[in-house]
């Protein structure tokens, strides 16, 4: 499933620690929407800062929001009978998070992980 | 494909279960039915999961290895966790992800070792 994000974080020249890091990310973030919106995608895009280099993973769907992102950022919170560990966890597998949520129009998620 | 899927062999009174680097949904989910059914089959003391190939344990994967765990332990059988690598076990920390009261060993040596043992006399119990 993440053979293609894999190749485009080794072509940044990730560390295989980092690479299967942000793999189980975009795994989580493809979960949450499977089970969130049922469609959606994952872009991803290499990102330049001041002197370094990063990937920046956006996943949006067009499900049905979220309406407290606070308690959906809280470990153990899940309305879908997971473990809801996704957002939380994914947050901590990153270095930058950033989500934007609209009851009834749908997520976005927007992650970034920078090269050591 | 035949790297994609899951192995299980059984050696001497143990069940080695091997997955493969990066398994899909319904390779996960097999985990539980071919290593449920190889418990009923064989008479064995309980299975060595190998995860040294494993790249990625996402939640879904490590909830499917805690239950399996715990469904082999009301079988009667242990589960050892074997192998998993040091990126794994990172990424899996951070995540948040926890595999319950499984056993875990370094290599597979290791867990045929400890499998033979009596464990601490407590059952693998599922986290709340």
């Amino acid at each position: 499933m993440a053979a293609d994000e894999v190749r485009v974080a080794i072509k940044l020249g990730f560390s295989s620690g980092d690479i299967t890091l942000i793999a189980t990310a975009i795994s989580e973030l493809a979960r949450n929407i499977l089970s969130y919106a049922r469609q959606g995608e994952i872009l991803l895009r290499t990102v330049d800062g001041s002197n370094r280099t990063g990937i920046l993973i956006v996943a949006s769907d067009e499900g049905p929001g979220i309406s407290d992102i606070r308690q959906a950022l809280r470990d153990g919170f899940s309305t879908s009978g997971s473990l809801g560990m996704g957002l939380p966890g994914v947050r901590r597998l990153m270095d930058e998070f950033e989500i934007t949520s609209e009851p009834m129009h749908g997520t976005t998620v927007k992650v970034k992980k920078w090269k050591q | 494909m035949s790297d994609e899927s899951i192995s299980v062999i059984r050696i001497r009174d143990v069940l080695l279960v091997t997955m493969p680097a990066d398994p899909d949904d319904t390779t996960v989910a097999a985990l539980q039915e071919r290593t449920l059914e190889a418990m009923d089959l064989h008479d064995v003391r309980g299975l060595v999961l190998d995860l040294s190939k494993v790249e990625i344990l996402d939640s879904y994967f490590a909830r499917t290895v805690a239950e399996t765990a715990q469904m082999v332990g009301l079988m009667g059988g242990e589960t050892i966790i074997a192998g998993m690598s040091p990126a794994v076990a990172i990424t899996a920390t951070e995540l948040g992800v926890t595999l319950g009261k499984t056993r875990t060993a370094l290599t597979i040596d290791r867990a045929l070792d400890l499998i033979s043992k009596p464990g601490d006399g407590t059952r693998p119990r599922r986290e709340p």
